[in-house]
């Protein structure tokens, strides 16, 4: 392997069959802590369903010409007991000639700062709202899922600098069904298969909640975007309605 | 479109009042990886969240009805020998009675009055989940099926639009099969608009690895 430090024991086979390559930097998962930056975890245990052809899709978006990319797959050993499903995942690290480190974090935990949102509604192109209703909204929101970009120069001795790329979330009965909203991605970072990966993991995440339906409403540009993520328009016949929509 | 005399106040931002034609255009853009924003410009005219419903309480009364507003009281096995009657799955009781207390307030459900009082059985219901402040999605519109024709489901639909609309809610979808798409429309309900796709994960959908 060809940047691995060392490499661990062979993962159980029906683990292996999901991935294209897999490249394992050192023994340990990097997990980012809150406030505090990296922090070292236990080797976190979880099983990703992710397909060869998403990575092969990021891999080829991230790298470019640099070969200092690596796809990091965290463990997937199920090794740990206490925390079978960890709300952080690390989908990219990145080293950049500068010597700076790069990670893209996916989060689950819905930590995320009302002001940073409004930002990326901006960068969107979205209409302003007004600062309650949007934390109202995420405080409603049955799930809150994030992306975040984290940065740390070379000598700046582990402050990291933590930016806001992706987020979506979910409204949800908490029982049968889960409505998406508002999956955005900044327009610097599209085209990377990031908003892949930021719905696939919240999908993740709403099934390992056993909610068993999954819904949303796609602008007509973004119907073949959650066709190739597994969502049909339209099952059955049945349409999606809205009161006194405005266009 | 109905157009009432009366102009409302745009919810959401004050600053969209008056969207120049390049915002408005570039909001119909909505960014690649989103899906229906969850505020679109509003006109300056919607219909008003009328005092007035098509048939009052008072006349349900009188046709041995009571409307609720809350989930309090709702007896769950009736609700879902209700279900079972118009072909819905049964559910789980347990959850659903997390899903009644997860509603965010938006139950309405019409009770049978019970000849000498006590509580009645459910013949009419609607709930709906949200954020409570933009959107907001109805789920599980029933109604006894002998009891069908008479407008209940209307005033189930009356009420949860206005009890939605009056906590802020504007952006109220829903599923509708083929056969019911005829109900929602004189409610209000536009299908697809704008090209909008309701859509549905299916996990064999998903492709092959």
């Amino acid at each position: 392997m060809p940047f691995g430090a060392s490499i661990p024991s062979p993962p159980p086979t029906y683990l292996v069959h999901h991935l294209a390559c897999w490249f394992q930097v050192s023994n340990k998962c990097w997990i980012h802590n809150g406030l505090s930056g990296f922090v070292p975890a236990k080797r976190r245990a979880m099983v990703l369903p992710l397909r060869a052809s998403f990575w092969d899709s990021i891999k080829s978006g991230f790298l470019k010409n640099n070969n200092s990319t690596k796809v990091v797959e965290p463990p997937s050993t199920f090794m740990e007991e206490e925390d079978p499903f960890p709300q952080d995942i690390v989908l990219l690290e990145k080293t950049q000639p500068d010597g700076t480190f790069e990670q893209i974090i996916f989060s689950s935990a819905g930590d995320v700062d009302v002001y940073d949102v409004q930002a990326l509604c901006d960068k969107v192109g979205w209409p302003r709202r007004p600062l309650t209703k949007i934390a109202a909204s995420l405080k409603n929101s049955y799930l809150v899922a994030t992306l975040h970009l984290i940065s740390r120069s070379p000598g700046t001795e582990g402050i990291d600098q933590k930016q806001l790329i992706g987020m979506a979330r979910a409204t949800s009965d908490h029982a049968f069904n889960a409505t998406i909203w508002d999956v955005l991605v900044d327009p610097s970072y599209q085209g990377q298969g990031l908003g892949k990966a930021l719905v696939e993991q919240l999908i993740r995440v709403l099934l390992q909640r056993d909610i068993g339906n999954i819904t949303l409403f796609a602008d007509n540009k973004v119907v073949d975007f959650y066709k190739n993520l597994g969502f049909e328009a339209d099952p059955e016949g049945i349409k999606g309605m809205f009161w006194y929509p405005r266009y | 479109m109905q157009s009432h005399g009366v102009l409302l106040p745009l919810r959401g931002p004050s600053s969209s009042l008056s969207l120049s034609r390049h915002l408005r255009r570039q909001l119909t853009l909505t960014s690649f990886h989103s899906s229906k924003a969850s505020t679109r410009p509003r006109s300056l005219l919607l219909p008003v969240a009328s005092a007035a419903f098509t048939v009052s309480d008072g006349e349900l009364e009188t046709r041995g009805f009571r409307v609720r507003r809350s989930s309090d009281g709702l007896d769950v096995a009736a609700l879902n020998d209700v279900f079972a009657r118009v072909g819905f799955p049964r559910r789980d009781p347990d959850r659903l009675r997390r899903a009644l207390g997860h509603a965010g307030g938006a139950v309405v459900w019409v009770e049978e009055s019970k000849r000498g009082g006590g509580p009645g059985k459910p013949v009419a219901f609607a709930r709906a989940t949200g954020d409570g402040v933009f959107n907001a999605v109805v789920w599980d519109v029933v109604v006894e099926p002998s009891l069908q024709g008479m407008g209940l489901g209307r005033a189930v639909m009356e009420r949860l639009v206005a009890d939605l609309r009056r906590s802020g809610v504007s952006n109220i979808a829903l599923y509708a099969e083929p056969r019911v798409v005829g109900f929602y429309r004189p409610l209000g309900f536009a299908a697809d608009p704008d090209g909008i796709k309701g859509m549905v994960y299916s996990r064999r959908n998903q492709k092959k690895r």
